[in-house]
């Protein structure tokens, strides 16, 4: 059976066409790291429930955990690649991690604190409360100095205004210092914190000091969540919602469609009353007061207000269409042929003529797949989607706060990652299209 | 012709019945009046909020009143959250949302018609490469990320790097309160442009390839090659002879993408501030405003119904087979 269908005419214009099996690649790329994350999920369900074991500190196997979406990896909001961000923002960053040991130098017991003391991944340098001390007051001292710099570049300004790039560089001693001057010296004392910061939190070796920079490989969020971890998260969400609602929507649009066909009668008559009221709700009216349905029910905030809404919206692309084809399909003489001979029509329906339908199926599954993945950052803003952990649709909302503020990380990530599933599938239905559809012109 | 007609119409009744009657049962699944007193309610508080908007009765007498209302467009019941009718607050959203969809959806169909002529003119072509490679990557991309860039890029950095920006990032409350307002041309293009060509850019994706597959399969037909065949030339058979037939396919086209942008302009309207119909479902719905949501929804569910008669009529008019089936 499946190797007849490999040989097919359709399977075989398939496999030639070089794009369409890039598309599958990237497309098994996905699914594998989704597979990695449902498995891991399951262990860990399996060890929460049996109270026996948590792979949570696992540092691969607990890397993609929903917890970890949550966990804080570094300061907020820093750039990924490692780039350097503008000077003021550094400080911030570096201020957080003086902050932190600072406040568990301060507690009552230091020593437990600092014990304690995580900042994302990283733990405190092993040197003792004194020697911490020193190094957080060195760093402070360069704070006040980069401090007193911008007040001069505050006075600065205020005597040349607008006039400052006017202002030969190296002019004459005595003369307010030179702006770009100034600036230089700024990014030259957060230099001069880096590696304070660095010998407080030492980055770890081998695996784990691998993990951290992978972890802020692609920067931060505004509350210092790793966004690699959380886009790659989201794959798993994406490709969960993709798939449960393309199979369920193109199963019931199907049998629905080829029953109202293949029977008539008043069968087609519901089916036919069913889809043209459905159609005619604007999906997004369905969707808004799906969300009223849902808000404060205990489906909110998981998965199925999202299946609900997309299952009752898409089952009509693919229920016209597989109507359509078994209408046409049905007067065919092979099928003339069968009932001829005796077969009963369900078995006729099923084993004759649903078979060659079969590509519709897939182009719809497919089409309805990219629906669903787009369609879930839409519901996510409205409200319909998930609330915790990740989702491309949760990064994608709360970074428009982020954009205004010139950061682009999230957005980009989470937009990157799921242009590349989303072109995938696009590229894989053109070519299912222009392999199986005889009537389809390219 | 007006037999067929009244014959859509008399078929559409019954599905808007149960397009009603759907939204009725939907929005009543979770207890409204519960969920918009909360949970310190008293019971007779309750009781009163249950009597005054008459969900006390039987299900069937509330759907026949309020179907009763529908036709008679009467929407006097009041907004539990803002204490207006909500039909007056109906109207006042109508305008604003109108400024945005009306040219979208004009503009969208008119470029993407002819990029979809040029593309299947030059098919195979690298022109028609570049703009369909284009229109696939368009598509990639989520319509929220069009919205947020696009208003980072049309209306905040402008502001912040040139002092001065064409477009509006937000309606604040300077805007003026009659009904016009987002018609007066400068007005329009502060406030509305920028809404509309995300729209439109967003829209382009689907549509030029969708129409160039139209074309492309009408090139195939036997009268273009009869046409061919007698002489005239490539411009006039793809402007007259193809552009004529190709209606029936763009005027469905147009049809399908209102529901879509009736979608899209509550995104839009959402992010712009525009107070249109979709903000203030949105709104009803953060505040549990049931008489408003049960109000525009089956509003919107009727405007649709609408659509799809003119559609048909629409068919009937291009082509007159449609009307023998």
């Amino acid at each position: 059976m499946i190797r007849r269908v490999l040989r097919s005419r359709g399977v075989r214009k398939l496999r030639q066409n070089r794009w369409a099996m890039l598309a599958l690649g990237v497309i098994g790329l996905y699914v594998v790291v989704a597979l990695f994350m449902l498995a891991t999920d399951a262990v860990e369900g399996i060890g929460q429930r049996t109270g026996g074991f948590t792979i949570k500190d696992r540092p691969v196997l607990g890397m993609l955990l929903v917890d970890k979406t949550l966990d804080r990896v570094g300061p907020n909001s820093v750039p990924g690649f490692f780039l350097r961000d503008r000077p003021e923002r550094r400080l911030e960053h570096h201020q957080a991690y003086l902050d932190a040991v600072e406040r568990a130098l301060n507690a009552k017991d230091p020593e437990a604190a600092l014990a304690e003391l995580r900042f994302g991944s990283l733990r405190p340098a092993d040197l003792g409360p004194d020697k911490l001390r020193e190094l957080v007051d060195e760093g402070w001292a360069l704070f006040d100095e980069v401090d007193e710099i911008y007040e001069q570049i505050d006075e600065a300004e205020g005597q040349s205004p607008g006039g400052d790039q006017a202002t030969a560089p190296g002019a004459g001693e005595g003369e307010a210092p030179n702006i770009a001057d100034l600036d230089a010296a700024v990014s030259d004392k957060i230099d001069q914190i880096e590696p304070i910061v660095r010998a407080l939190f030492p980055i770890p070796d081998g695996l784990d000091g691998f993990l951290y920079r992978l972890k802020m490989l692609l920067g931060t969020d505004r509350q210092g969540r790793s966004i690699l971890i959380r886009t790659v998260y989201s794959i798993k969400i994406a490709l969960e919602v993709g798939f449960v609602t393309a199979l369920l929507a193109v199963l019931v649009g199907s049998i629905l469609g080829a029953a109202g066909a293949y029977f008539g009668g008043w069968v087609d008559h519901v089916v036919i009353w069913l889809f043209s009221t459905f159609s005619s709700i604007p999906s997004l009216v369905l969707l808004t007061v799906l969300a009223f349905m849902f808000t404060g029910s205990r489906f909110d905030g998981t998965l199925i207000p999202l299946y609900t809404a997309f299952s009752l919206t898409f089952w009509i692309g693919p229920c016209r269409v597989i109507r359509g084809e078994v209408l046409k399909v049905k007067e065919l003489e092979y099928v003339q042929a069968a009932t001829s001979i005796g077969f009963g029509r369900v078995y006729i329906l099923l084993r004759h003529i649903l078979p060659n339908t079969a590509y519709l199926m897939f182009i719809n599954f497919s089409l309805l797949f990219i629906g669903a993945v787009k369609g879930e950052v839409i519901l996510t803003f409205l409200g319909l989607g998930l609330k915790n952990g990740a989702s491309w649709g949760i990064m994608i909302s709360q970074s428009a706060s982020e954009v205004i503020e010139g950061r682009f990380w999230q957005i980009s990530a989470a937009t990157a990652f799921m242009f590349g599933l989303v072109l995938a599938f696009n590229t894989l239905t053109d070519a299912l299209q222009d392999a199986f559809d005889p009537k389809h012109v390219s | 012709m007006w037999a067929y007609i009244l014959r859509k119409i008399l078929y559409n009744i019954p599905v808007y019945l149960g397009i009603i009657l759907l939204l009725m049962v939907l929005l009543r699944v979770n207890d409204p009046v519960y969920a918009f007193l909360g949970k310190s309610a008293s019971p007779e508080q309750i009781q009163v909020k249950r009597h005054e908007m008459g969900l006390d009765r039987p299900f069937l007498a509330q759907y026949r009143d309020f179907v009763w209302d529908i036709l008679r467009m009467d929407f006097s019941q009041r907004s539990w959250e803002q204490k207006r009718p909500v039909g007056q607050m109906i109207r006042k959203a109508v305008g604003p949302s109108l400024a945005i969809t009306a040219p979208s959806l004009f503009l969208t169909a008119i470029i993407s018609v002819t990029i979809g002529l040029i593309a299947s003119f030059y098919r195979g072509r690298s022109v028609d490469r570049t703009l369909m490679l284009l229109a696939v990557l368009g598509m990639c991309v989520s319509y929220l990320v069009y919205i947020i860039l696009g208003q980072y890029f049309g209306a905040y950095w402008p502001r912040k790097a040139l002092g001065t920006s064409v477009f509006a990032v937000s309606v604040d409350a300077t805007v003026g309160d009659e009904a016009g307002y987002f018609f007066v041309p400068a007005n329009w293009v502060r406030f509305c442009m920028l809404p509309v060509l995300i729209n439109l850019v967003v829209a382009m994706g689907y549509d030029t390839r969708f129409y160039r597959a139209v074309m492309v399969e009408e090139g195939t037909r036997d009268y273009i090659i009869t046409a061919k065949a007698k002489g005239a030339s490539k411009r006039k058979i793809m402007f007259v002879h193809m552009l004529k037939n190709a209606m029936i396919p763009i005027v469905t086209r147009v049809m399908i993408t209102l529901p879509f942008l009736i979608t899209g302009s509550i995104l839009v309207e959402m992010y712009f501030g525009i107070p249109g119909m979709g903000r203030t479902l949105i709104n009803a719905i953060n505040a549990k405003d049931f008489p408003v949501i049960q109000a525009i929804t089956a509003l919107l569910a009727a405007v649709m119904i609408v659509t799809v008669i003119l559609t048909d009529v629409l068919y009937a008019l291009l082509d007159p087979r449609v009307r023998l089936q």
